[in-house]
């Protein structure tokens, strides 16, 4: 059989580590479209990504994930449902250091409700050691609200066993979904 | 959330006498929007509903990604992107400054040939780019 293509998103807030995961696993010199961050009241980042950012994984069995990052900021809401199109799952990462990460949160899994109804997504709390506000707990108690099954766990996406382990636990998610919706399949890539 | 302050007023009021400047002289210009290179409006004039504030951000997106696929196409710096649509086009590019990255939107219709608006619009690109005090 040859070898699949999936394509997942990475969403979350400015500054949550979107390009920085992309760029901890991705094989190829990651595709950027950085530019002068001018909103340095809102967040001191030099630098934000306007458009995308885009990396490419070769997994063990010849499947490749093309995985694409998405900006922050809500008025680069469009590019959310352009990248979105067609994504298999999405990893959604949270910066807990912002002022109301629950409500981040739940603007992305708004955003992407489709792909996240459907147990495809997974959320990464980033910075949770130095802001340990919102707990897990909180965060769970969340999702149940909004009907959304997604794991979640703290990440530092800074390590690319981390970003690796989203999405590891991305697909044992989507796998399990799938298991219970029709016996006998799976959507784990081979 | 309001747009940070990345120019004075003078610099501001500056871009849209030229903004105004460009829609009276072309009347096929249909809109004009100076915005910061993170996809925040300065100054703008519409002639149609469109916001401003979303071709803001479009055209951050649009020309980053443009300078991206230069880039990976090895043909130098991105300088302009033109949208050729079936009623009218959208012109894209940068305002060049010393130090601030502002860039240019222009929307217009299709009763002049896109050489025409873009000869009157790189005017308009080069005198923001040379009044601004920055």
């Amino acid at each position: 059989m040859s070898p699949k293509e999936y394509k997942l998103i990475f969403a979350g807030s400015m500054g949550a580590g979107k390009t920085t995961a992309i760029a901890a696993i991705s094989e190829i010199a990651p595709v950027r479209t950085d530019v002068e961050n001018t909103d340095r009241a809102n967040h001191q980042k030099a630098t934000t990504t306007a458009a995308m950012d885009y990396g490419e994984v070769t997994l063990p069995g010849g499947d490749k994930l093309r995985l694409y990052g998405t900006p922050g900021q809500t008025r680069f809401d469009f590019m959310w449902k352009i990248l979105g199109n067609g994504a298999l799952g999405v990893i959604i990462l949270v910066d807990n250091s912002r002022p109301d990460p629950l409500a981040d949160l739940r603007g992305y899994l708004q955003a992407f409700h489709e792909i996240a109804q459907d147990s495809r997504a997974v959320i990464g709390i980033g910075r949770g050691e130095s802001h340990p506000s919102p707990t897990l707990d909180a965060f769970h108690a969340l999702t149940r609200e909004i009907g959304i099954c997604a794991p979640i766990l703290s990440v530092d996406v800074r390590r690319r066993e981390d970003v690796l382990l989203l999405l590891d636990i991305l697909f044992n998610q989507m796998e399990a979904a799938e298991l219970i919706d029709r016996p006998g399949s799976g959507a784990r890539p081979q | 959330m309001n747009a940070p302050l990345v120019l004075n007023s003078i610099d501001t009021d500056l871009c849209q006498q030229q903004i105004d400047a460009l829609i009276e002289a072309r009347p096929e210009v249909r809109g004009v929007l100076v915005s910061t290179i993170d996809g925040f409006e300065v100054a703008a004039r519409m002639r149609g509903k469109s916001s401003p504030a979303k071709l803001a951000a479009m055209t951050s997106s649009l020309l980053a990604l443009g300078e991206a696929v230069s880039d990976e196409g090895e043909v130098g710096r991105c300088l302009d992107i033109v949208i050729d649509a079936s009623a009218g086009r959208v012109l894209l590019m940068d305002i060049p400054h010393a130090t601030r990255k502002l860039l240019l939107t222009v929307l217009s219709d299709n009763a002049s040939t896109l050489g025409q608006v873009l000869w009157a619009v790189r005017n308009c690109r080069q005198e923001i780019g040379r009044l601004l005090v920055g």
